[in-house]
């Protein structure tokens, strides 16, 4: 019997559960407490670090209440072994959800780690977070399993159809329900704003504002514009656009704030171990929130502790000037930019080993510009009349400050508080109300999933991408040369969920007993493409190669040797892409799987 | 059999505020009355049993140990208070002390949610209620006569909100193990 909502947060360095009762007259969301074993204790925490450590075989005190003698430990108690045993301990698993490079059911994490120890996939790790969280609900709420709840489990806004296909698979396999739902993340964090206000969001937001949502974490930066409309008498929310998955976060500008100080330790001819390194990434942690926090010191001074038991006498210190911090975490991070300027694109060698493809481009503004840029009309960008701030980077109150004045710059010709031409348009504001920065998109995610059930504001918008299968013209073989290769579009961008739709085309002959491959493409600015269109070219900013689809058709289903088929796709009411092959003749149909294995390189 | 028991109900009363609630009145009524209710009885009944089945009983540790573990590991209090202090500079002992006054004290502050009681600023003039709790309250200076009191709040005093200490799973041997020792394998 259902009597909670539950709404997942899966974060790249967090994850958040929270849940509302279903029979209320409006949600009341709480965060549960999350049970994680920190060094044999075990101890109640609203957040869960997506962090996995795979213990060696001595290890004892692992124990969770609802787990005897595990092998791993997911959590507060794991992030911590990430400074001391590194090779042991997983990091940013959602992130190579997402990389297609790689073959995400293949034991490669922790990335580079020596061969004994025994590895796990992208998904696992996934899966491994997703079952401490079920088992600390089964446990919290023994009457109430998770199973038999409403689940919605967000994703982010960028992950095309084949991450969002592995984030189902791990959720299924860690025990979430059959039907749980998906939900976009930026979307989680405007329902947790629209059920934080209540109804008086319609006084915030007018006709004709384009929100946009900021989301900041610690890995992944995470853009999306909502419009504001009105249908049917009544204030409607759509969203109107996503970004581009960017590799670029929080921990980026710890890091580059640790080596910035690591700098300034070794002329003063300190050398920091490795469990040093990693202890000033976390000093450096709170040191940019007081750096960047208006009205800071002029100094700050950042002490790394010996590592022995004697504390002060084995500390070091060194001092760095607020100015010089400013202009690293500023103009590396929320540079000064215009509106017309493009992230640089190639990519710096030094990142390349850690396996990720980070950004090359730190700069989160120039991202955000190129992103306002493509979707706005006619050579225009896209102009946000509020910004809805999420991720724990904000914390630092100065980065929201500058994206606000970057903003203000690009659409109002003139800094914040300068004095404003008659007619020039207000600058982008930050929405009114509370931004929970932490808790956010975990409880939307629940707001959502209880006004799916009960009633209330939905954003709408459908999907976020159009999706391409690759076809080879027909025509003379040029010897030496591939065919060229076209885009036929099989989902439009917008395409509502529990929808489905032929796609027209020329016959297609899929061999029986054979697998057959397509190649996959997803865009998320072509916004024209009908169901049927052919790309004939396009450049790899405007549509992305994704995991390939296969399909085998059974040498029992039919007597022929080759079957002419068309496409036919399918958004499901849980937000799952499917395209399916249906024959030209019969009634019969096949649908395609991403094949993620195909495309890893060796 | 009652090891077993004792070890789930030990975690539900931890994580489980229902639970706690429950057991807590299951514990007066013990000395109230021999025989439970009727209705208490079948709300016991369903205490639900947790799905996995721990096999041994963990050894128990002093509460006490776990949050001087929590505050060194954590914060490095211990190493901090077994240090001898003379010979360094002020400004050594000040740079440690900032960060450990950080570290422990988000430590104490998500265990303890520690709030003042009194809200109002010290120096103002605040009334002690007749029938006030001895324990609540410290009167200093001229107390004659009975209460209400009225005079001058010195301190606001402190209490925990919350008192939400992590369970030990280690084993016995290491049940008094504040830190661990540590050793770097090459």
């Amino acid at each position: 019997m259902a009597k909670y909502v539950i709404g997942i947060d899966l974060g790249t360095t967090n994850s958040v559960l929270a849940y509302t009762p279903l029979d209320v007259e409006r949600p009341q969301v709480e965060v549960l407490a999350i049970p994680q074993n920190i060094a044999a204790t075990v101890e109640g925490l609203t957040t869960l670090p997506s962090f996995l450590y795979l213990a060696p075989e001595h290890e004892q005190g692992l124990d969770l209440p609802w787990s005897n003698a595990p092998r791993y430990v997911a959590g507060e108690g794991a992030r911590r072994r990430a400074a001391e045993t590194p090779d042991r301990t997983v990091a940013a698993a959602k992130s190579w959800l997402a990389h297609s490079r790689v073959d995400r059911h293949q034991p490669i994490l922790p990335w580079n780690a020596p061969a004994d120890v025994e590895k796990v996939s992208p998904v696992t790790a996934s899966q491994r977070y997703l079952e401490h969280l079920v088992g600390a609900w089964n446990f919290a709420m023994p009457d109430a399993p998770l199973a038999e709840q409403p689940v919605v489990l967000t994703v982010p806004a960028s992950f095309d159809a084949a991450a969002r296909e592995l984030t189902r698979e791990a959720a299924l396999a860690a025990g979430l329900p059959q039907e749980f739902v998906l939900v976009e993340e930026p979307q989680a964090a405007v329902y947790n704003w629209l059920d934080d206000l209540g109804d008086r969001w319609r006084r915030v937001l007018t006709v004709g504002d384009t929100l946009l949502v900021c989301d900041v974490g610690g890995g992944t930066t995470d853009l999306t514009l909502v419009s504001v409309s009105e249908e049917n008498g009544e204030l409607a929310l759509r969203r109107l656009a996503v970004g581009n998955h960017l590799l670029v976060g929080g921990d980026n500008m710890d890091l580059a704030l640790a080596h910035f100080a690591a700098g300034k330790f070794a002329e003063q001819g300190v050398e920091l171990d490795p469990w040093q390194s990693v202890s000033l990434w976390h000093s450096c942690r709170a040191a940019k929130e007081e750096l960047l926090a208006s009205g800071g010191k002029k100094k700050h001074t950042i002490t790394v502790a010996g590592r022995g038991s004697k504390l002060i006498g084995k500390s070091k210190s060194v001092e760095v000037e607020r100015d010089e911090a400013l202009e690293l975490l500023m103009n590396g991070f929320f540079p000064q930019c215009a509106v017309t300027d493009r992230p640089a694109r190639q990519r710096v060698s030094g990142f390349q080993e850690i396996g990720l493809p980070f950004e090359a481009d730190t700069g989160i503004t120039r991202h955000l510009a190129a992103f306002l840029q493509s979707h706005g009309h006619e050579g225009e960008p896209a102009r946000p009349t509020q910004v809805l701030f999420n991720g724990g980077v904000f914390k630092a109150a100065g980065l929201q400050e500058r994206v606000l004045e970057v903003l203000g710059e690009w659409f109002s010709g003139g800094k914040r508080g300068a004095k404003k031409e008659q007619d020039a348009p207000a600058p982008p504001q930050r929405l009114a109300g509370a931004h929970d920065l932490d808790h956010a998109v975990a409880r939307g995610a629940t707001v959502y999933g209880w006004s799916k059930a009960r009633g209330g504001v939905r954003i709408r918008g459908g999907t976020a991408r159009s999706y391409y299968v690759g076809i080879e013209s027909s025509g003379l073989a040029i010897p030496g040369a591939p065919r060229p290769l076209r885009a036929l579009c099989v989902v439009p961008i917008g395409m509502e969920e529990g929808t489905e739709t032929d796609v027209p085309s020329g016959e297609i002959g899929l061999v029986v007993g054979e697998p057959a491959h397509f190649r996959f493409f997803s865009s998320s600015t072509r916004k024209d493409d009908k169901p049927g269109d052919l790309v004939a070219s396009w450049s790899p900013e405007e549509i992305a190669e994704s995991d390939s689809l296969e399909a085998t058709l059974p040498a029992e289903d039919t007597q022929e040797d080759y079957v002419p088929v068309k496409f036919r796709s399918k958004i499901t009411e849980l937000g799952m892409f499917e395209l399916w092959c249906v024959a030209t003749k019969g009634e019969q149909r096949w649908k395609l799987e991403f094949s993620v294995r195909e495309d890893a390189e060796s | 059999m009652h090891l077993l028991i004792a070890f789930k109900a030990f975690f539900l009363v931890l994580f489980n505020g229902a639970v706690a609630r429950l057991v807590a009145d299951v514990l007066r009524r013990r000395h109230e009355e021999p025989r439970l209710p009727e209705a208490k009885r079948e709300a016991i009944a369903e205490l639900p049993s947790a799905p996995a089945k721990p096999t041994a009983p963990k050894p128990a540790r002093s509460e006490a140990i776990t949050l001087l573990a929590a505050l060194q590991r954590e914060g490095r209090f211990v190493d901090f208070l077994k240090e001898v202090l003379s010979g360094f500079r002020d400004a050594q002992r000040g740079a440690v002390a900032r960060d450990l006054h950080r570290d422990c004290g988000k430590v104490v502050e998500r265990m303890f949610a520690i709030q003042p009681i009194l809200s109002d600023a010290e120096g103002a003039s605040v009334e002690v209620p007749s029938g006030f709790d001895a324990g609540r309250y410290r009167l200093v200076g001229n107390v004659s006569g009975t209460p209400p009191f009225r005079g001058a709040l010195v301190h606001h005093g402190w209490q925990a909100t919350a008192c939400e200490l992590p369970a030990w799973v280690g084993g016995e041997a290491s049940s008094r193990v504040i830190a661990p020792i540590e050793v770097e394998v090459k």
